[in-house]
């Protein structure tokens, strides 16, 4: 069980710990995942994620890595909570609602990239 | 070395109106140069270089309106572009055209104008669920790519940064690849209601199989009127908006029970004494109709009926829907490009 999903917190600290294998003083920042208090994300791809910041940081002049989490669809469908909270913080009642989000693909993140080199799977 | 002519009105033409870059290209250019629509869209995108919505039109084909009326020209394959890309999976998505059959006519009694207007034309609406892969069941007729959402079968355009927005109705993009004149302006209440009013297809530019002649897609009672309220809009010229629409009404559609019931349509039934199938409208329809001005009682009322021409001549009194509106021809407001390959 441990091997097959990796806590959230856990994800976050891999990331880091990843971009100081090389050496101590490389920043990793993480984004994206702001708005997540806990998940569990499959391990195989944490670890790949682990490879590649090392892999980056072979090249001495790199001193950030920035990993950055978009929706790989950019139009995501979305529930909406929308809670009614009495003083005490019990809840009285919820409404869901659905919300299509239309955000800017990863091309944002790209453009001014000078190699890409995309290893996600196929989906079309 | 060969050329692809494609046009675009830029960002900040008509005075400053237009919010974002639009492309089309003829889909008979792309023909003649030998490459697919996505081939075609990529070429234009690495050559123009800036963030721009890419819609490929036939002019031979014809399509449908969100309010059911038939027209010449169609929307083949629309696209997002910035910094000269186009999103391997969504950037892009392809028109399948809509066989003819007996069946697809008999579901669809708005159709029945391709037979009496349009008689072998090949017909194109929306993207069928295989042009849209890998998107699923709930995503809209959109593609995105950076910046850039090109909606609704390449008739609502976005910039997903600045959060600007725009929109292409039919009439308007027909109106700009025949370099007729067109309107631009702000969208008013008449139109934000009406491109609610919506007929039942399969594989619609917008909706699927969903809401029939009579209903309302907004289902937003009195704030149908504002949901497009104030948006930049390109449409065709009012006159052109009335002779299509009275060339469906003369094929015997009748809002309400074949075509969707729109203030343009409503309004032209009424003025030349065409039935409506009032009993159809649906309660939530009459309130956003209703909003505008559009009431039961003004439409059954006795009224002198006016003929196809005078309609034409008066369009512009009689039709409402677009603020702060001005006549361009389209040379006024587009740049002819040409991309070598």
């Amino acid at each position: 069980m441990r091997l097959m999903h990796t806590r959230l917190p856990d994800f976050i600290d891999k990331m880091q710990a990843a971009g100081k294998k090389r050496r101590q003083e490389t920043m990793v920042e993480v984004r994206g995942l702001e708005n997540l208090k806990s998940a569990k994300l499959a391990s195989l791809r944490v670890g790949r994620l682990e490879d590649e910041i090392v892999e980056l940081t072979e090249d001495p002049n790199v001193e950030k890595v920035e990993v950055i989490v978009v929706p790989r669809n950019p139009e995501t469908l979305n529930t909406v909570i929308v809670k009614a909270v009495r003083k005490d913080g019990s809840c009285k009642k919820a409404i869901l609602e659905c919300m299509l989000i239309t955000s800017p693909s990863e091309d944002c993140e790209l453009f001014d990239v000078e190699e890409i080199d995309d290893r996600r799977f196929p989906i079309s | 070395m060969s050329e692809l002519k494609y046009k675009v009105i830029p960002k900040g033409s008509a005075e400053g109106v237009i919010p974002l870059n639009l492309t089309f290209i003829d889909k008979k250019d792309i023909d003649e140069a030998g490459m697919t629509a996505r081939e075609a869209c990529e070429l234009v995108a690495k050559h123009y270089g800036q963030e721009t919505t890419i819609n490929v039109m036939d002019l031979d084909a014809v399509t449908v309106t969100s309010d059911g009326i038939m027209a010449p020209g169609a929307v083949v394959a629309f696209a997002s572009a910035d910094h000269g890309k186009i999103n391997t999976d969504f950037g892009f998505i392809s028109v399948s055209e809509m066989p003819y059959s007996y069946e697809l006519l008999e579901a669809e009694p708005h159709l029945k104008q391709w037979d009496i207007d349009y008689r072998g034309k090949r017909l194109y609406r929306g993207p069928k669920p295989s042009d849209k892969r890998p998107r699923a069941s709930y995503n809209e007729n959109m593609t995105i790519t950076g910046r850039i959402a090109n909606n609704n079968t390449g008739s609502e355009m976005m910039n997903l940064v600045e959060m600007t927005e725009i929109l292409t109705p039919h009439f308007g993009m027909l109106a700009l690849m025949q370099d007729d004149e067109v309107l631009v302006g702000l969208c008013g209440p008449e139109i934000s209601v009406g491109i609610g009013m919506v007929v039942r297809e399969h594989d619609g530019r917008i909706f699927d199989w969903a809401f029939d002649a009579g209903m309302t897609a907004h289902r937003s009672g009195v704030y149908a009127k504002t949901v497009k309220l104030g948006i930049p809009i390109i449409v065709g010229t009012k006159k052109a908006l009335a002779h299509f629409t009275i060339r469906a009404l003369e094929a015997g559609m009748v809002p309400g029970l074949h075509i969707g019931c729109s203030p343009v349509v409503l309004s032209i039934a009424k003025a030349m004494g065409y039935p409506i199938a009032m009993d159809r409208i649906m309660e939530n329809a009459w309130i956003e109709l209703e909003s505008v001005g559009i009431t039961r009682e003004i439409l059954e009322a006795p009224s002198e009926k006016l003929s196809r021409e005078e309609v034409i001549s008066r369009a512009d009194e009689m039709l409402h829907g677009v603020d702060n509106g001005k006549i361009y021809k389209t040379s006024e407001i587009a740049n002819i490009c040409f991309a070598q390959f």
